[in-house]
Order: C-alpha cells, then structure tokens, then sequence
C-alpha cells in the first residue's frame, strides 16, 4: 500500500515538472501552447532511445532529453514567436501532433504505436524530489530576477515592455525555453520511471491537462501551479471508476471557462506563499479568534 | 488514377474550406483562434446520426439539422464563453483558454452520452460511382464537393452583397469604429459565429455521410482548417479556400501515392515550412505592418 | 545652431498610413536640456510623432536623429536603450503588477547580471538588485507614491497612474523623455503639481522633455519652445509668446482670450 501512494507522489512529481515548465510559459508569460506534451515526448524517447543503446546512465539521458526538447522548442519558437496572430498557438499544435505522428510511423526506432519497452529504470521519489527542489528554487529566484520580470511584463503589455528597453521576443524565447527544457525533463525521467513509452502517453489530452492545472491554479503563481498539480495530478489515481474519467474532464473544463471569466487569478489569486504572508494569515486568524 | 485522387482530395479539401472558411471569419472579426470550433463539427455529426437513426431517414434533413443545431451551438458557446470575456476586452489568452475549455467540456460530455464508438449513417449517400474522362469517380465526393461549393458562394454572397455582409467586412478591419458608426457590433459577432458553426456543422455531416462519426472528429478536422488557413493566409477569407483545397488535394495525392500514414505527416510539414518560409501563406498581407 | 546642441531632430519626415497621410513634411529640431511642447488639435498627428520617435512605425519619408545619429526604423526597445522613454496617450501601466513592481522591472536597463546569476541568486544578482530597489524606494518618494508601493497598478486611481506611468519612464533613467497627454484628466491643482514635476525632471535629471498636451496652462507655462501640428503638418514653431499670439494659430486651434 505504501509503494503504491509513493508511486503516485512520484508520477506527481514527475508531471509537476512538465506543469511548472507551462507556468512558466503561460502563466507568467502570457503565451498559450496546445501542444507542450509534444516537448515531454521528446524528452523521454530521446533519454530512453540514447540510455538503452549506448547504456549510458539516466542523468546523462536525461540531460540529453532535456536538450532536444530546448532545441526543437527554439526552432519552432523562433519563426513565430515574432509575429503578432495566433501563428505560436497552431504551431505548438502541429508540434504536438508531429510528434505523436512521427513516433508512432518511426516503428523501427520507437516501437510505434505498440510502444518502446525496456526503458532502463532508476528514478526513484527522493530524486524526483530533488529535481523539484532544486527546479522551484531555480525558478523562484528567475521570477524574481531581472529576466523574469521581463518576461512578466511581455504578458502584462508588450508595448511598454519594449518601451522600457526590454526585447519582447528575446523574454518570449526564453520562457518558451525554460518550458521546453522542463517539459523535456519531466518526460525523460518519466520514461525511467514507467520503464515504457507509447505515443498517447504524449497526446493533446496531456497537453491540455498541462494548460488547465496552470489556469486552475492561477496565472502568476508558482504555489498555485505547485498545489493545482498536487491535488489534480493524482485525482485519475484516486478516482478510478465508471466514467468518472471523463466527468473529470467535464468538470476541468467548466472549471477552466468558469475561472477565466470570474477569476483568472485563479487559487492563489497571483500571490505566492511566502514567510510573511503566512505570518500575516496566522495574525488575522489570531486577531479575530482575540476578538470572539 | 490521378483523377481519381484529384477528385477525392477536391472533396476532402472543400470539407476543410468549409471549417476552415469558419475559422478565419472569426479570427479576422475578432482576431483570436475560436479552439471550441471543434466541437460543432462534433456535434453536426452527430446530429445527422440520431436525426436518421431516430427520426427521419432522409439525409438531406438530417445535414439540414446539423447545420441548425451546429449554428445555435456556435451562438450559445459565444454568448455564454466568449461575450463575458470580449466585454471586458480580456487579453487574447483568456479567449484561447476559454476555447479550450470549452472544448474539452463538450468534448467529454460527447464521448460520456454516446461512448467513443464510430457510428455509421443508416441512411447515405449512394456509393455508386459515375465513369468520368475515363475514371471511376464515386457519387459522394462530388455531391460533398457540390454542397459544399454551393455554401461557401452563398457565404461569400452574404459578406459581399447584404448590409450585414458589408458591417462584418467593415467591422473586419476595425471593430471600434464600426459600433461608432452606429452597427451593434454584439449582433453581428453573433451572426459571424452562427454563419462559422453553420459551416462547421455541415462539414462534420458531410464527413460523418463519407466516413463515420467519432468524438473526436472535430479537433481532428479542425487542426485541418488551422493549417488551411496559416498555409492560405491567416485571416483571410479566399486564403482560407485556396489553402484548403490544396491541402486536400495534396494530402490525398501523397496518401494516394505514397502511403497513406504520410497523410497527416504531410499536412504538419507544410505547416512548418509555411511558418518558416512565408508566414503570411498565400494570401495573407505583409507581415511588416505594425498596428 | 551646431548639430550636437539638438538632442532629437526630426527632417523632412513624412508618413503615410494608405492613403492617408498623417505626418505631412515635418520638421522639428528639440534643444538639449529644454522642455519642448507639441501641440494641436486631436488628430493633427501628434501621437504619429512619438510613435515614429520610439520605433513603434518607421517614417514613410524623412529621418529622425537622436544625439545626431538616425534611429527610424530601429526596434522599439533598441531605441529605448538608447536612451528615450515614454508614457502613453492611454495608459500602458503593467497592471497586474503592484506600483512597486511597476518601477523595479522598468530597472531592467540598468540591470547588468546575467540570466545564470538570476536564477542562482549570484552576488552580483544580489547587489544590484539591493541597488534597484533602493534606487526605487527613492524614485516612489520623489513622485510621492511612497505609500501606494503595494498596491495593483489597476486599482489606483486615475491620476495616480499617469504619475506611475511617468515615474516608470524616468526608472530608465533616460536623456530624453516623451510624455503623451500627461495632465488628461487633471484639475487646475494636479495641473500646476505636474507642471512644477516636469520642471524638477528637467532641472534635477538633466531630461530633456517633450510634452504633448491640451492643457495650455501646463504647456504655456514650462514649454521653452512648441510646435503646433494641424492635419499633419507643422503650423507654427517658436516659443510660448510668439505661439500665443500667432494668429493661425489661434483660429486653428487656441481660440481668443486663451
């Protein structure tokens, strides 16, 4: 019973990685991808094709996953994110069907749409757990960096962000980098941790999972997206009956229109969990208990 | 053989203009992708099936009703999802999200009522075939080419020759100054959206008539009509068609002679070349021009 | 004059949006150190200026030169590094973003550490960024939003914005500064305030600042020389005086007893 909730803690993690990656894109940036499962499937079949042929070990693998993911990330960006229109939006839509497509007609290499067994194993919860430490650290500090508010600012108003000497399509290739790179890490240690790959593991479903966790958790909030991923990672896990998988995604989908009109700050209403925000919260709690 | 196929594709690419010809209405109008467009391709096939499974079994009728029901659809999705949002002139990325959302709400309420099966019409289109300059043309391509054609010239007739044609061309280039000028903007949307949900319901009718119906018919379509209208020129009406027709023509030429695995392949790799090399498409204006 | 004593010129330009031509042969010539004034009915293409100045559209015809060198045609934020700022016509602020925020991004050009040093929180991240926000910190009480430095950009109100949108554009410390319609909306008060501000700017900072307006009082008052812009092109050119009593002037635009 223990292996199966630390299996679940550790899918959690795995995922809160790829979902942190989409923060950043989405929620602090302001850009909409459709298609970020794409960049973890390339991550994982990248780790898991260079681990199992040259038995390198899965850090290594992973560290290449996570370039390729970068690499084919700034070459799509690159043409579209300079162009105002929806040109970014369609083509990370066509990356993430490319991908799926090109993995399941490559048979020979990737086992196609049967999927690529023997995937070497290693990842365990405390590493997952290390990642995610030492990426949340990475990435708070970035938000809190000159580079991280520009991109902040490119989602608030490009105009002004130009304005203030700041190259909007630089902060937006950078966030579509940082996306893609996590996203890329997230899929390689997936793929050691399920020990198989197959192409739905990476389809547009994943996609918008990634997108809905972010917008529930609310735009602009590192601990929404971190508490959005907790609660709604495992809920597939915990509720495994009847049609209550697709119910699920009924509800994520009203939920979703329901937050952007009435609150597109969503949970954490843009604000981060930070020593003196809980002081404060424990002052008013104890105010109003002094006052009864 | 080459007719043949030019004919298959001619047919599957006016499926596309048809949602693809939707689409672009509604990003010229109001400059954003509509992503629940999906859905009433979804739902006008489905429509026909149940229509002709449960009531009538015309077909004509049943794409008649797809097409209604596909259209209200569209008019609710806009007053409910994006009229909040535009009224608040919310950021581009909130109309996105709300589409998706949307999108995966109907999606799945789809597949929990009528399961993921494909469904067969019980009443079609005859799958007899007419000999034509020497080759064996099937009936179906060249009604749905008809029907469709016939829809697209009365949209274009629409938008060129009524009052309300010309405010959406008008509001097409500048939203503010047409409802300066007096034209409620709010019903115009309106109408664009009922004329894009039109298309798209006959569309997933037609498709439903030459294939079958499946939940996730219509995101499949629609990232058909996404390429179509990049590769003709985003927002641009005739773009739209051209990019549609060829992109049928040329995906059923290489699944025709190539292999049919490359069908999908082939729609994605023009996407990317068109993004590289000439992201205005074919029609599109100059890229250079800043607001 | 010699070239150098002019921080922007504008020669010949020319700009045509279609078949419309809003900047009709224009040619102004802004004075290191001064307050200059552009003024005119609405329409007359004042706002065209400034986004030709700032590289938001390039001229049709005709150069923009600033510390003597051309920057038509340049990228918005390549000018602005290179020294001029802006507020705008209607207010660009980062919304979502507290007052304080507002001020500390728009550091950015001055920031030098590196994307690494970001994100590992380096030494040299940490001194400039103590730097920043002092430089801040004294920028809020200079503008006396010292006690709005939390508060969401969107919930201030009007007239505080303006303020913020200007004390933004000075947080890059710029040698020339644009400022659209900063005094819309203000009363007589906020008015003289604002006036005796950009006068603090010029005379503190060593700005140079050009100023688009209706309020004559403002303009009348603090403008060393103006341009006056009618249907896209140059009306009059002096200083307050002569443009006060220009007599096309005033039927274009001032009207009598101004």
């Amino acid at each position: 019973m223990n292996y199966y909730w630390i299996g679940v803690a550790t899918l959690t993690g795995i995922y809160m990685i790829a979902i942190l990656g989409v923060s950043i894109l989405t929620g602090f940036t302001g850009l909409f991808s459709m298609g970020h499962a794409g960049f973890m499937a390339i991550g994982a079949y990248t780790s898991a094709l260079l681990t199992k042929t040259f038995h390198l070990p899965i850090l290594v693998g992973v560290f290449f996953g996570m370039i390729a993911a970068l690499i084919v990330g700034l070459i799509i960006g690159y043409p579209t994110l300079k162009l105002r229109g929806d040109y970014f939006v369609i083509a990370t839509l066509g990356i993430g069907e490319v991908t799926k497509l090109l993995l399941e007609n490559l048979q020979g290499f990737t086992g196609g749409a049967r999927g690529l067994t023997d995937v070497p194993g290693g990842v365990t919860f405390p590493m997952v757990l290390c990642f995610l430490v030492v990426i949340i650290w990475g990435l708070s500090n970035f938000l809190r960096s000159k580079q991280g508010r520009n991109c902040i600012a490119v989602r608030e108003e490009e105009l002004a962000t130009a304005s203030i000497g700041a190259d909007v399509t630089h902060y937006k290739m950078l966030a579509m980098g940082i996306s893609c790179a996590l996203c890329g890490i997230s899929g390689a240690l997936l793929a050691h941790y399920m020990e198989y790959l197959n192409p739905t593991m990476f389809n547009m479903v994943v996609s918008d999972q990634l997108v809905m966790t972010v917008i529930l958790g609310g735009c602009g909030s590192l601990t929404g997206t971190i508490i959005a991923s907790m609660i709604l990672v495992p809920l597939p896990e915990i509720l495994r009956f009847g049609a209550v998988q697709e119910w699920r995604m009924v509800f994520y989908g009203l939920l979703v229109v329901l937050v952007i009109i009435f609150k597109p700050s969503g949970l954490m209403g843009s604000k981060e969990l930070s020593i003196e925000g809980i002081k404060k919260f424990i002052g008013r709690a104890d105010k109003k208990g002094k006052e009864r | 053989m080459f007719f043949q196929q030019l004919v298959n594709g001619l047919s599957i690419g006016s499926i596309y203009a048809l949602m693809a010809v939707g689409y672009s209405l509604i990003y010229s109008l109001l400059n954003f992708t509509n992503f629940a467009h999906g859905i009433t391709v979804t739902i006008g096939a489905f429509c026909t099936f149940f229509f002709l499974t449960y009531l009538v079994k015309n077909l004509f009728l049943g794409i008649l009703i797809a097409v209604l029901i596909a259209g209200g659809l569209a008019m609710l999705i806009e007053l409910l999802g994006y009229r909040p949002l535009l009224k608040k002139k919310a950021r581009r990325i909130y109309l996105l999200i709300t589409g998706l959302g949307i999108s995966t709400m109907c999606e799945n309420l789809v597949i929990i009522s009528f399961s993921s099966r494909f469904r067969v019409y019980p009443v079609n289109f005859s799958n007899k075939s007419i000999n034509l300059f020497g080759a064996s043309i099937g009936q179906v391509d060249l009604i749905i080419f008809a029907v469709s054609i016939t829809a697209l010239i009365l949209v274009d007739l629409f938008i060129r020759k009524t009052r309300a044609g010309l405010a959406i061309r008008g509001a097409s280039f500048d939203l503010n100054t047409t409802s300066l000028m007096g034209v409620n903007v709010q019903m115009l949307i309106l109408i664009v959206f009922m004329i894009a949900g039109a298309l798209a319901g006959l569309a997933g009718a037609l498709v439903g008539a030459k294939y079958t119906a499946f939940p996730t018919l219509g995101t499949n379509m629609t990232n058909k009509a996404f390429i179509s209208s990049v590769f003709g020129g985003l927002g641009s009406i005739p773009g739209a068609v051209l990019g549609a027709m060829l992109l049928g023509v040329g995906e059923t030429m290489i699944s025709g002679y190539i292999s049919s695995s490359m069908r999908d392949i082939f729609a994605y790799a023009l996407l990317v070349i068109v993004l590289f090399v000439r992201p205005a498409g074919l029609m599109g204006k100059s890229m250079e021009d800043k607001a | 004059m010699a070239q150098q004593e002019y921080i922007l010129q504008l020669k010949n330009v020319v700009k045509r949006f279609g078949g419309i031509t809003a900047s009709n042969n224009i040619n102004i010539n802004v004075p290191k150190g001064s307050i200059y004034g552009i003024i005119g009915p609405n329409g007359a293409g004042k706002t065209t200026l400034f986004n030709m100045i700032t590289g938001v559209y390039n001229t049709t015809e005709g150069e923009v030169f600033f510390n003597g060198k051309p920057i038509n045609g340049l990228p918005t934020h390549i000018i602005a590094e290179k020294g001029i700022s802006r507020t705008f016509q209607n207010i660009r602020l980062f919304g979502d973003l507290s007052v304080y925020d507002n001020l500390l991004t728009a550091c950015q050009k001055n920031i030098t550490y590196s994307f690494l040093d970001g994100i590992l929180r380096s030494k040299k991240c940490r001194l400039q960024e103590k730097e920043m926000a002092e430089f801040c910190d004294g920028l809020l009480e200079e503008v006396g939003l010292s006690n709005q430095k939390k508060q969401r950009a969107n919930n201030l109100p009007y007239g505080m914005q303006r303020r913020l949108e200007i004390a933004r554009a000075l947080a890059t410390r710029p040698k020339l500064i644009l400022l659209d319609e900063p005094a819309a909306g203000m009363n007589e008060e906020e008015s003289a305030e604002l006036s005796d501000f950009i006068r603090s700017i010029k005379n503190k900072k060593n700005i140079t600042v050009i100023i688009i307006d209706h309020h004559m009082d403002v303009i009348m008052s603090i403008c060393e020389r103006i341009s006056v812009l009618n249907f896209g092109t140059l009306l009059a050119e002096g200083d307050p005086d002569s443009i006060q009593n220009n007599k096309e002037v005033i039927s274009a635009y001032l009207g009598v007893d101004e």
